[in-house]
């Protein structure tokens, strides 16, 4: 098991008297591509917030990179989250006021230093690099998603942790974003998309169903 | 990567800033052109009010006893003491000269009309040029310090020697118009002046006849004499030093002299001028010096609250639009914070953009209060407001505190933002 990225342990979350997520145990290993899918209000934001240290579980603990993160203060997830966590979001949330290069910078900003030569790389990478300049209202939607990837990993984080990351593209550009998932987990990335799209999760190794804040099933591919 | 982001979002999102631009403009330029008028009110108002009269009075030693100890009036031409014509200019040598805004001598006598009955006789200057010691020239007399007289016919000139302006009240018992020829009589010797102007004060001088100072002195065999002065001066509203000073000077301590006497305190410029005439009095007539210095207080009062609410009511405007536009970028704000960006960072980002987009319009602002100042300054004075260097200092301190008073709310909702709420609703 010393080859987890993440462990979850009957982690519940509780808003009032609704149970969002119910004793849900969950162990990704590093360099796993998993998605979790489920129908609305299954649970599967829940999870993903408490995945990604934007959220603490009611109960149970988790365990991300060999740490409990699950009793740390909202300081220490922020750290957590800008050391280890790469975030891919559904609308892209890019800063509309900053070019596709500075969007990136900022993430380094904030982790370390930003770095425009590196930054300018990371948008290469995606198929950016002609677009660098370009502000968010210039970019299409496939290209703005993209942006979204390069931030996401300019820091190298150890896990990827993706949104519906094709639910506002169309077919072409959901293509596009697949196959630079397909390509970082074959570079070795710990990849977990959550989405409705089964298509999307056809790509990944496991896929977790969630129903009714429960596991209601695991598929291996 | 900070500055390139308070650059993006000042110079990239031109509809916010220039409404929160715009509101701190509205609010450094009110208070701008009122401070600066505020500043400058003091000497617009002294002079407004020095249009109707002087605030000084200037009479020898003497007749100032007999009136302490007899109620004798100065002006009504009984007491036997006068001050020397020829020191007159010196008042325009004292340390406050700049402030002296006209004077006129008197010289009074009961003379007798037509041959008939009693009249108050009053010797003065009307329009006189004179040489000041100092070497400068100077037009003074009661033209410019009665200029609120209703005046039928014509003012004297300096060249009337021999004409005459009479009072309504004189005149109307007299039956006199502009154009007649009076005789004023006095200890047996009588001479003719011709009525060039008959005035309506609206008080007791239009019981009196004004004469040119000269022809009175002659007439009354008092060369070179007059009986009293008076002074139009502009001064500074009295306070608890100048009360203490007007009571008597030598009780100061040395330091508290040396500010009243640099001061231009009523009290002050009354000593002064007893300094460079030696056996006047100078006194203050209070009720003017008094209700100039209520006047004066009122209305810089009135700015100051003016300028106070203009800066509370920017203030609110300021919070609403920024708290606004912290709503507004929840989404970046809970995205910075989703890639690691701690409160305090955040926070300073937001400041810096509010307080450069407040740099921006308090500039902006300041200059457009300085043509506000310029257009109340010659609406309601008739005359240019002069920019005080001190205005600016003031105002960027005011827009610093304005800004970062009204960013308060927004600082408040944003370190409340937690970013699974606004990225995901939850």
């Amino acid at each position: 098991m010393g080859n987890n990225i993440l462990e979850l342990r009957e982690i519940s979350k509780i808003y009032g008297s609704v149970g969002a997520l119910r004793d849900v145990s969950l162990t990704v290993s590093q360099g796993e591509w998993i998605a979790i899918m489920g129908p609305s209000g299954s649970g599967k934001t829940t999870m993903m917030n408490i995945i990604g240290c934007m959220d603490k579980p009611t109960s149970g603990a988790v365990i991300l990179d060999g740490m409990d993160i699950s009793r740390e203060s909202q300081k220490g997830l922020t750290n957590i989250r800008r050391d280890k966590i790469g975030l891919i979001f559904q609308q892209f949330h890019l800063i509309n006021y900053l070019t596709a290069l500075e969007n990136v910078m900022v993430a380094q900003y904030y982790h370390s230093m930003p770095d425009e030569g590196e930054a300018l790389r990371a948008l290469q990478r995606v198929g950016l690099g002609e677009r660098a300049r370009h502000l968010p209202s210039q970019l299409s939607g496939g290209e703005q998603q993209r942006v979204c990837i390069a931030r996401a990993l300019i820091n190298y984080p150890r896990l990827i942790l993706a949104d519906e990351p094709t639910g506002n593209l169309d077919e072409t550009n959901e293509g596009i974003v697949l196959d630079i998932f397909r390509q970082l987990h074959g570079e070795g990335s710990t990849i977990i998309v959550v989405t409705h799209d089964p298509e999307v999760a056809e790509d990944a190794q496991r896929t977790i169903v969630l129903e009714h804040g429960r596991v209601a099933r695991v598929t291996h591919s | 990567m900070f500055w390139r982001m308070v650059r993006g979002a000042v110079f990239r999102q031109r509809g916010r800033v220039l409404m929160i631009a715009l509101t701190v403009a509205l609010g450094a330029s009110l208070a701008t052109a009122m401070l600066g008028v505020m500043l400058d009110v003091g000497d617009k108002v002294n002079r407004e009010l020095k249009t109707y009269g002087a605030n000084i009075n200037v009479i020898p030693k003497g007749a100032s006893l007999l009136g302490d100890l007899y109620g004798v009036e100065d002006g009504s031409g009984v007491s036997d003491q006068y001050l020397p014509e020829s020191e007159l200019g010196s008042i325009k040598t004292i340390f406050w000269a700049f402030n002296i805004v006209d004077f006129a001598p008197y010289l009074d006598a009961r003379a007798v009309l037509n041959g008939g009955g009693d009249v108050s006789l009053t010797g003065t200057w009307f329009d006189k040029r004179l040489e000041l010691p100092t070497g400068e020239t100077l037009v003074t007399g009661v033209r410019g310090m009665k200029s609120w007289w209703d005046v039928t016919g014509e003012w004297l000139a300096p060249g009337d020697t021999h004409a005459a302006m009479v009072g309504s009240a004189v005149a109307e018992r007299n039956g006199l118009i502009a154009g007649d020829t009076i005789s004023v009589g006095y200890a047996g010797r009588s001479v003719d002046f011709l009525v060039k102007g008959v005035f309506d004060a609206g008080g007791s001088e239009d019981d009196r006849i004004f004469v040119p100072l000269g022809a009175a002195q002659e007439l009354t065999g008092r060369e070179g004499r007059v009986s009293r002065i008076e002074v139009s001066a502009l001064t500074t509203p009295d306070n608890e030093l100048s009360r203490r000073a007007a009571q008597d000077p030598q009780s100061l301590s040395v330091k508290d002299w040396e500010t009243w006497y640099c001061t231009a305190y009523v009290s002050a410029i009354c000593y002064q001028i007893q300094e460079v005439i030696p056996g006047a009095i100078a006194k203050p007539i209070r009720q003017v010096a008094e209700s100039e210095g209520a006047i004066l207080e009122k209305t810089q009062f009135l700015m100051l609250l003016i300028t106070v609410l203009s800066l509370a009511g920017s203030a609110l405007g300021i919070s609403n639009l920024v708290t606004a536009s912290v709503m507004e970028r929840s989404r970046e704000i809970g995205l910075l914070k989703a890639i690691g960006a701690h409160n305090s960072p955040v926070s300073r980002l937001v400041l810096t953009e509010t307080l450069a987009i407040a740099a921006i319009g308090g500039a902006a602002g300041y200059f457009a209060g300085l043509g506000f100042a310029q257009i109340i300054g010659q609406t309601v004075f008739g005359s240019a407001v002069e920019p005080k260097p001190m205005v600016a200092p003031i105002v960027a301190v005011l827009v610093v505190a304005v800004t970062l008073a009204g960013s308060i709310p927004s600082i408040r909702l944003l370190l409340s933002l937690r970013p699974a709420e606004v990225l995901h609703g939850r």
